[in-house]
């Protein structure tokens, strides 16, 4: 799977209704399919003559993820040297300008996707966490610095989710183009 | 066309496409779990050797609970990820049954 957006998306998207759909909309259509296979069944078909499959979440882009594991090793790096007291103030200052950078750049470019919201939140609260500890000059030691990894931890969960589903989408794909 | 069997297999597909990231979802919990439980010992740690002041301490875990935010978004996601999974593996399913059944070729 390539990186560039125009490949991911590989089936034409529909949305169910309103814009954006939510979790509450999932979880109500859910509950009446399970009530009523019937209208499972006549939900599905209409998507199907429709031609539709449906898109809840924006695709994975592999960028994004390459930018976030890169931003984890730089992280987990300085914490090490933080740690031991290894890392200079002019160093823990350009690691901490170099990471707000590179999450604004992971915020632009999730910017780009349409159902891209709890990424981009997810993000926004990254900067955050990085934004706190410069403007605090604190050291990155792993005492300070839980929160920030716990989030990175949590944009990498994102990260996981849109690839699992880039796996299975490329495989339906590969099944009914192989019927 | 034996709507019955259709809609077993069409849940059958569906929740197996959801499983996956179930297992993904208890790795991850699990994981986050664990860098907290180490993290607070650390500031624990780093407080009674003096490596940090009480208020960096105080600042340390009040960044922790707003970490809580992004888990509750990486979760959000996580569960979009699987219902979009589980309801186009169930359309696939379908999509299969209309073409075996009536020869219509769904896009």
């Amino acid at each position: 799977m390539g990186s560039n957006p125009e490949h991911l998306p590989r089936a034409r998207s529909c949305q169910l209704s309103g814009d954006p759909p939510t979790p509450p909309l999932v979880t109500a259509l859910l509950s009446t399919f399970a009530r009523r296979p019937g209208t499972l069944l006549a939900f599905l078909f209409g998507l199907l003559l429709a031609g539709c499959s449906v898109l809840l979440i924006a695709p994975y882009d592999a960028t994004t993820d390459r930018l976030l594991t890169d931003l984890t090793v730089l992280t987990e790096t300085v914490v090490v040297k933080a740690d031991n007291d290894q890392l200079s103030v002019v160093e823990q200052e350009k690691f901490y300008a170099e990471a707000e950078g590179t999450v604004n750049a992971m915020k632009m470019r999730a910017g780009l996707y349409a159902k891209n919201e709890p990424e981009i939140a997810a993000l926004d609260e990254l900067g955050k966490r990085y934004h706190a500890l410069h403007e605090r000059h604190a050291s990155p030691r792993t005492s300070l610095t839980t929160g920030l990894r716990a989030t990175l931890l949590d944009v990498q969960q994102i990260q996981v989710a849109k690839k699992r589903s880039s796996v299975f989408s490329s495989s339906l794909n590969k099944t009914s183009t192989s019927q | 066309m034996d709507t019955l069997s259709l809609a077993k297999n069409m849940l059958t597909a569906a929740t197996g496409a959801a499983k996956g990231h179930a297992r993904d979802l208890e790795n991850y919990l699990r994981a986050r779990v664990k860098l907290i439980a180490d993290g607070t010992a650390a500031i624990a740690a780093d407080r009674l050797k003096g490596k940090i002041t009480e208020e960096d301490a105080k600042f340390a875990f009040d960044e922790i609970r707003e970490s809580e935010k992004t888990a509750v978004l990486a979760i959000e996601a996580t569960s979009l990820a699987a219902a979009q999974d589980a309801i186009n593996a169930a359309l696939a399913v379908a999509a299969q049954a209309l073409s075996t059944a009536a020869g219509i070729a769904v896009p």
